[in-house]
């Protein structure tokens, strides 16, 4: 066995962000837990997910963006914690 | 004409290694042995092969998709299946079953048939041939035999059998769970084998056939689900209990299938072991045009006679064991080199692999007029073997595979952390992104 690591890993695992919102609640600047920040510079579409609401329920805001520098990811709010997540686009 | 001898024995020894991949597996990663482990398809990564005991205790079971088999028991450890090595290891078990007794019959990866009769002169009886099978499958080369050795009760192996009780132990080495099953016919021998302890081994005494498969489940029968459940409906539910019925009565209901599966469950049927003649040595020869002294051009030419000899049909089922390659060369001289392969092997690029070296090391010493390639001893293959290593496309895939792992073994030594992944499907319909895919260690 080693360190631990040694089992199936998720592949686009969210990785935790903070987001400062607009006045519409839409993500204007995105900071990585590295400290590094990048503002949106556009959106593109965004989309709301329910589900597993039989177990534990699943609510996510998504919003695809483009940050500055031209890096294109998927944000999502989770609509219960109220965390923010990357990940990459599909 | 030459009459090609049949190679055939009534009595026979089965030897039985269950989930032998798996087990090669917990071999060379001894840590895995504490591990609820999978091996994936060989042909649909997406679904299990073979499942450790650990893993089947939380309902993990062989054909199950990944997605299913990780729901039941998150902590799975998934491993990527590497045909050409189980391959190898069992045909080094095979070549071993040779040296006891010329009528050796592979069935699958992990069982094989020895024809034993004609043995009694040479190791006594049936108990004695047993213990050398045992003996000399445990110094078939690989390492840490746990108790390959201890099945006749030797005093010796009291303390390996300690060990063979400890179930990781157990699990950790394909020997460690050798049995045999001694009997007149495969059948009575296989079931024998599969109602012997690990390291241990069953014999049934001539004469007694009947009476041992009386108390035997019906499982032990080649029996289609539709056919096995029926039975068990009737109430039948061991060979004493389908022999008790008239034959005509179960012939009536399952037709000629069976009367096959009355006579076997009542013993009547035997099927000897049936080996194979060991194939003439073959040979590819090549003249050039004009006489070829660059050693790159010769190691080519090499290599396209060795896949000509590996595509000769007699190969088919055999392993290389010796090449021998000679030149003529120009003004009357020539050359001559030999190898004989420690691990039998049917790629080209095993076998051209020593005989490359000694061109370098010890060249022709003129330029080469006309190049033979010669197989001269071979050793026994499985079907397994012929699925996955027997053609050009398959040695290509194994040789990709080897550079592969060699490549990855490299980077391991470098940068000391795993950091190689094989991408296997999940759920891939999953709206979440993250639950779609995942990654497995990709280990040499």
């Amino acid at each position: 066995m080693r360190n631990g690591t040694d089992r199936l890993r998720a592949l686009n695992a969210p990785q935790r962000v903070r987001v400062e919102l607009d006045e519409q609640r839409r993500p204007r600047v995105v900071k990585r837990e590295a400290g590094n920040e990048k503002r949106v510079e556009s959106f593109g579409e965004n989309w709301r997910m329910d589900d597993e609401w039989w177990r534990q329920p699943i609510v996510r805001r998504y919003v695809e963006v483009v940050l500055e520098g031209g890096g294109r990811v998927v944000l999502f709010e989770d609509l219960i914690t109220g965390e923010w997540f990357a990940q990459m686009p599909a | 004409m030459t009459r090609t001898p049949r190679l055939t024995s009534d009595t026979a020894a089965c030897c039985w290694i269950p989930l032998f991949a798996l087990r090669c597996e917990t071999a060379r990663r001894p840590e895995l042995a504490s591990l609820p482990l999978a091996l994936l398809a060989p042909d649909d990564t997406r679904r299990l092969w073979q499942v450790a005991p650990l893993a089947r205790r939380a309902g993990v079971k062989p054909g199950m998709t990944v997605s299913q088999a990780i729901g039941l028991c998150p902590a799975l450890k998934l491993c990527e299946p590497d045909p050409v090595h189980y391959d190898e290891q069992f045909a080094r078990l095979v070549a071993a079953l040779v040296t006891v007794s010329p009528v050796v019959e592979p069935v699958e990866l992990g069982r094989v048939f020895v024809g034993t009769d004609g043995l009694e002169g040479l190791y006594g009886e049936p108990e004695d041939i047993v213990e050398t099978i045992l003996m000399r499958s445990a110094e078939c080369g690989l390492r840490n035999l746990p108790n390959a050795e201890c099945g006749m009760g030797n005093a010796e192996c009291k303390g390996r059998r300690r060990e063979a009780n400890d179930p990781s132990l157990k699990f950790r080495n394909p020997h460690s769970a050798f049995r045999i099953g001694w009997g007149i016919g495969k059948f009575v021998s296989w079931v024998a084998a599969t109602r012997a302890k690990p390291g241990e081994a069953v014999i049934v005494p001539v004469g007694g056939e009947a009476k041992f498969l009386a108390s035997q489940r019906l499982a032990v029968l080649p029996l289609d689900p539709d056919t096995h459940r029926r039975l068990l409906q009737l109430g039948v539910k061991t060979l004493g209990a389908l022999v008790a019925l008239p034959e005509e009565a179960v012939v009536s209901q399952f037709g000629r299938a069976g009367r096959r599966l009355w006579r076997l469950a009542a013993g009547l049927v035997s099927e000897p072991v049936v080996g194979r003649v060991v194939p003439e040595p073959i040979v590819a020869a090549l003249t050039f045009f004009t006489p070829v002294g660059d050693r790159d051009l010769l190691a080519h030419a090499l290599d396209k006679l060795v896949d000509r000899a590996l595509g000769d049909p007699r190969r088919s089922g055999w392993r290389v064991q010796v090449v021998r390659v000679h030149a003529e060369l120009e003004h009357g001289a020539s050359w001559l080199v030999a190898a004989t392969l420690k691990d039998p092997a049917a790629t080209r690029e095993r076998i051209a692999a020593p005989l490359k070296t000694q061109l370098e090391r010890s060249p022709p010493a003129g330029a080469v007029e006309r190049l033979v390639v010669e197989f001269t001893a071979f050793a026994p293959g499985t079907a397994e073997l012929q699925l996955f290593a027997r053609d050009a496309g398959a040695a290509a895939r194994a040789g990709r595979r080897r550079a592969l792992q060699s490549a990855a073994r490299e980077i391991a030594l470098r940068i000391r952390r795993p950091m190689l992944y094989h991408v296997i499907e999940v759920q891939p319909w999953s709206r979440l992104p993250e639950r779609r895919y995942a990654l497995i260690d990709f280990e040499p």
